[in-house]
């Protein structure tokens, strides 16, 4: 049975959406889109209206941090996770003062995925 | 790590052949044993204990070690036991050189010597490089512009290599002019100390770097593939700026680009980086706004 969690996936790397789809299949989302840039990311979000996301910050057209900003402005209550290989301070700082919900550092594990999973169906049982 | 370097050289000195450098290195591979391993096979550490510390290898440049002990699995002194074991995988090459008949102890004792007088290397650094340190044979092996300006991007790319895709590669740096490859993946640090940086690949290596990487075997350089080789890149830069932002320095990436057939143009830094399936060049600059590319591209490269 599934979490009943839906999820988007936005990254520019069909490698990296391939392994995030395998990952959150193990921690049993069954609604899971994906998108290939910000753009895409931000048409899902209102169209889907998704639990969390999982947003790379390097991506052409649109960048993760400017969508991150559009889909807080639209849509609070979604829980954006930001993903990056560069998980400098100043990244972690500036996808937190955006309202990121967490940042996770590349290559993106299972167990990383697992505890943030965890943590946000934890939170949603609690105010329910 | 070092014996693939001295190996390199006893080639380039006509001391033994390309056929005898591969056998004795394929002997020294088949009998060198890894960190992890010895810390299971001591009692040390957990198979599951290992692999997690592998995966955050993929995610912070520090020693296997290093992170072990932070993540409680390992004492201080349990590492320093482990590292002796693991020291002088060069005497492993000489085993193998010595017992197939391609060279005698003399022989290999006194190459070494030249090796040692030949890279004006003190005792120290010279003791440093044959236990594997890898900050040391890449400063020996990078000449000193390459040092000043890639020394840090180069050690990081070369320990990465052998953290991601193969744990036999060496590097040199290349004298080849205008390279022309099958595949070139590039991206493009900004920020205070701007870096152009590309993977050039035959068909052949670029299928695979993308096969390890992704962890299944590729057959055509597909959108996967071409994903794979560049997110290998990704992950590279992206540890690059998270140690130069703990060093001070904040830089950004712009997204990479795969291009086929195309020629880096411009003045460039060039590395060989050989692997045991074949091999492709790592390409710098830190002069980024005078690089072009042949054919040109669309998208302003930076």
């Amino acid at each position: 049975m599934g979490n009943n969690l839906s999820v988007v996936i936005c990254d520019d790397s069909v490698l990296i959406r391939k392994k995030l789809r395998s990952n959150l299949e193990k921690c049993k989302c069954e609604e899971i889109y994906e998108a290939e840039n910000g753009n895409v990311a931000i048409d899902l979000v209102k169209e889907k209206n998704p639990d969390v996301v999982f947003m790379d910050i390097v991506m052409p057209d649109k960048d993760g941090m400017e969508a991150l900003q559009e889909i807080m402005d639209s849509s609070p209550e979604t829980k954006v996770v930001m993903a990056s290989s560069a998980g400098t301070k100043e990244h972690l700082k500036k996808a937190l003062e955006k309202g990121a919900y967490d940042f996770i550092q590349k290559p993106v594990t299972l167990e990383a995925v697992t505890n943030i999973i965890g943590k946000i169906i934890k939170e949603c049982e609690q105010d329910v | 790590m070092f014996s693939q370097y001295f190996g390199q050289f006893l080639l380039n000195k006509s001391f033994i052949t390309r056929e005898q450098l591969a056998d004795a290195l394929e002997f020294q591979q088949s009998v060198h044993v890894k960190f992890g391993v010895i810390a299971i096979e001591e009692g040390y550490m957990t198979p599951l204990q290992v692999e997690e510390v592998h995966e955050k290898q993929k995610q912070v440049d520090k020693r296997f070690g290093e992170i072990a002990v932070e993540l409680g699995f390992l004492t201080d002194e349990q590492v320093q036991l482990l590292l002796s074991n693991q020291k002088q995988s060069h005497l492993f090459l000489a085993q193998a050189l010595v017992d197939r008949g391609y060279m005698t102890i003399q022989q290999f004792s006194d190459a070494l010597e030249t090796y040692k007088k030949e890279n004006s290397l003190s005792d120290e650094h010279f003791e440093a490089m044959k236990n594997g340190n890898i900050e040391k044979l890449i400063t020996n092996t990078l000449d000193h512009a390459g040092n000043e300006k890639f020394g840090k991007y180069v050690t990081l790319f070369a320990k990465n290599m052998i953290r991601f895709i193969d744990d036999q590669a060496y590097i040199e740096v290349s004298q080849e002019k205008d390279l022309e490859n099958d595949w070139l993946v590039y991206q493009n640090i900004i920020g205070e100390n701007p870096l152009f940086t590309a993977i050039s690949a035959s068909e052949d290596v670029f299928l695979t770097i993308a096969s390890i990487h992704a962890e299944e075997e590729l057959t055509e350089v597909d959108e996967l593939a071409q994903a794979s080789v560049a997110e290998f890149l990704n992950l590279h830069n992206g540890i690059y700026l998270v140690n130069m932002s703990n060093w001070g320095t904040e830089l950004h990436m712009r997204p990479q680009e795969v291009v086929k057939d195309a020629t880096v143009l411009g003045e460039s830094y060039k590395i060989s980086v050989h692997t045991q399936r074949g091999v492709f060049h790592l390409i710098l600059s830190d002069r980024p706004e005078q690089i072009t590319l042949n054919p040109s591209m669309d998208s302003e490269l930076v």
